[in-house]
């Protein structure tokens, strides 16, 4: 039941969520770009995101292989595909989810122009690394001698977590702004094996033809939230909790400014997450650690000594190669963002009786490049963005981008934003060319959401 | 305007209602296969005179050592077969025949790997290559111990070991496993 629940948990989270986010931000001054750089200039007095619905989001990404590229209905045998497969994938495939529920975000604009927001979402972020040498094994065998198959690349890191935040945008001079975000984690469940080390392999031997190693092993699992105490009810009060506070807290910031050089140019960056989760709670890690080499079994052709040879190499494996189970307390980094952004703004510059004076206002046209890279321990990955941003009027922006991720160098996305009177509504996907073939798709990136904004444009 | 949203609203209705998919076969992941083979180190030993002489330093014609092995249902029925390589060196002026024997967990012999390997008097070292065909590979499922018997031949010049006979058996082994990993 337990793991039911956690289970149901992680699904439900894994169905609605992102992770780079390149057409969302800086888009159409959407209250959500706050939260990928808090110096956005957010044009609006006051914003409430409708809970629940103020952003789901979604990213699932392979780096490896499509599901098209194994499955296709062609004449291509299936044993031929894997093997095409096999070869094509690189030394780090790794799988990625990311997801975002937003419960409650709400931002107002201080008598001195300072723009606070603040709110609460859910996240499960998943990041998976496959090291190349474990498929080699697994698919060619180990007959090569002397050739090493190394677990130093395995990594993972999973983790369920509600983050309260609050942040703050400031002009800080005639043409720039600053920004930052405290976030507060509270972590329900987190699993991640880093650092990894070790190597299989096999050589010619003296004693015996082959020996066989298990070479300076060292293989951490470190897990809160998922081994529970025999007291713990897990039930949606238990989980609720977990999410509010209850959970194993961490402490994040944020940064972000924007600079205009020029009129019609703008620079933006931003740090997102640098910051971490201590485990105190539920905390239970296992490790194996050690060396050992088999030249296998020596038979003595004693007849006055029982067969104890299956139990000898047992003792002595495990004397050798130790399994801890351990519940100290550890720290976990966050997987931290950072984006950073030229844009070039033209076309017919709206002007409007009801803006602010010391704002900025918007041109109808704007192009530019994004950057994005993810840095973490498990695996860190870049992704760079051209976009061109369209405004309608009040009410209508559109945003097109085409982005090189390490799923894709061709991924085109669409975003658009509109509002009727305060009510505002957003749809941005990714991966459009996907759409000719959805089977095709390495990646995917949606977000989706409703706010109502106050004394914007 | 060239382009207004009401284009833009149709371009993207467009494209979600003809998002398309292109022929997929889920059916032949059932034909899905990996040849592939492990190389395990196996049983070695070093004997010297005394090991073929009993308590009265007369000669024991057939010695015999067993190990029990590991469980490996699991590989059912993904194991194919077996090929074991058994290299020998004989310093003694005796041939040897050695059998290498699968037993049940009742240690009941169920299988002998053919043939019998020979290890001629005063060789070096030699090579022998023995397989589990396919069509006997199940017996490795039902085998709880593993063993090996060796039969001393007589001699042909009357001659009879010494327990001072500085001669060695020398055996090492090893085996190479072939799986197909396939749809079970």
């Amino acid at each position: 039941m337990r793991k039911l629940v956690i289970l149901s948990s992680f699904l439900c989270s894994f169905f609605i969520s992102a992770q780079n986010k390149q057409v969302l931000y800086d888009f159409a001054e959407l209250p959500q770009t706050l939260l990928l750089n808090p110096a956005v200039d957010f044009q609006g007095k006051f914003h409430i995101g409708i809970p629940g619905l103020s952003q789901i989001s979604l990213h699932a990404g392979f780096s490896g292989f499509s599901a098209y590229d194994l499955l296709a209905d062609n004449n291509v045998g299936i044993n031929d595909k894997i093997r095409d497969i096999y070869q094509s994938i690189g030394k780090s495939e790794f799988v990625s989810f990311n997801q975002q529920l937003e419960l409650l975000n709400i931002g107002y604009r201080r008598s001195n122009n300072d723009y606070v927001s603040f709110g609460y979402y859910q996240e499960l972020d998943v990041l998976a690394k496959f090291p190349k040498d474990m498929i080699d094994l697994y698919y060619e065998g180990n007959t090569v001698l002397n050739r090493r198959y190394s677990v130093d690349k395995l990594a993972a890191q999973a983790e369920l977590l509600g983050v309260f935040h609050v942040g703050i945008s400031r002009k800080v001079g005639e043409f720039t702004r600053f920004g930052g975000r405290i976030k507060i984690y509270s972590s329900v469940a987190s699993a991640s094996t880093k650092r990894n080390s070790g190597a299989f392999y096999t050589e010619n031997g003296s004693d015996n033809i082959y020996r066989q190693h298990l070479s300076n092993i060292d293989l951490l699992l470190e897990t809160s939230g998922v081994q529970l105490p025999s007291d713990v009810e897990l039930d949606q009060s238990y989980v609720q909790s977990q999410f509010l506070f209850g959970g194993n807290l961490g402490l994040g910031l944020d940064f972000g400014f924007t600079y205009q050089p020029e009129d019609q140019w703008e620079i933006t960056g931003s740090i997102q997450d640098l910051g971490f989760i201590y485990y105190t709670k539920n905390v239970e890690s296992y490790r194996i650690k050690g060396s050992y080499h088999l030249d296998g079994f020596q038979l003595d052709f004693d007849p006055n000594t029982p067969d104890t040879y299956w139990s000898d190499l047992k003792d002595d494996f495990e004397e050798r190669i130790v399994m801890d189970t351990i519940q100290a307390n550890y720290m976990n980094f966050r997987p931290t963002k950072l984006n950073g952004s030229l844009t070039y703004s033209f076309g017919r510059k709206r002007l409007d009786d009801c803006t602010f004076a010391n704002r900025v206002t918007p041109y109808t046209h704007k192009v530019g490049a994004h950057l994005f890279s993810r840095l973490n321990v498990v695996h860190s990955y870049f992704a760079a963005t051209l976009f061109y941003e369209r405004r309608f009027g009040k009410t209508f922006s559109t945003k097109v981008t085409y982005t090189a991720d390490p799923f894709s160098y061709a991924n085109v996305g669409f975003g658009i934003s509109a509002r009727a009177g305060a009510f505002n509504i957003y749809a941005i996907t990714d991966n459009l060319l996907g759409l000719r073939n959805v089977y095709n798709m390495q990646s995917i990136n949606m977000q989706f959401g409703m706010n109502f904004i106050f004394g914007a444009y | 305007m060239i382009i207004n949203p009401k284009k833009i609203s149709y371009f993207v209705l467009f494209l979600l209602c003809f998002s398309c998919t292109k022929p997929i076969d889920m059916d032949q992941l059932d034909d899905t296969s990996l040849d592939t083979s492990y190389l395990f180190t196996l049983i070695h030993l070093n004997l010297n005179a005394p090991k073929f002489l009993d308590d009265l330093n007369q000669e024991i014609p057939v010695t015999s050592d067993m190990v029990s092995i590991a469980n490996l249902d699991d590989l059912y029925p993904y194991l194919k077969r077996a090929e074991f390589k058994v290299n020998t060196a004989n310093s003694f002026n005796r041939n040897f025949t050695l059998n290498i024997l699968f037993y049940d967990k009742d240690q009941k012999l169920i299988y002998t790997l053919k043939p019998a390997i020979i290890v001629p008097a005063n060789s070096s070292e030699l090579t022998h290559v023995l397989e589990i065909p396919e069509s006997d590979i199940d017996v490795i499922f039902n085998t709880q111990y593993f063993g090996m018997e060796m039969s001393l031949w007589n001699s042909t010049t009357g001659d009879v070991i010494e327990v001072t006979d500085d001669y060695e058996f020398v055996l090492k082994s090893s085996v190479k496993l072939y799986f197909n990993f396939r749809k079970a």
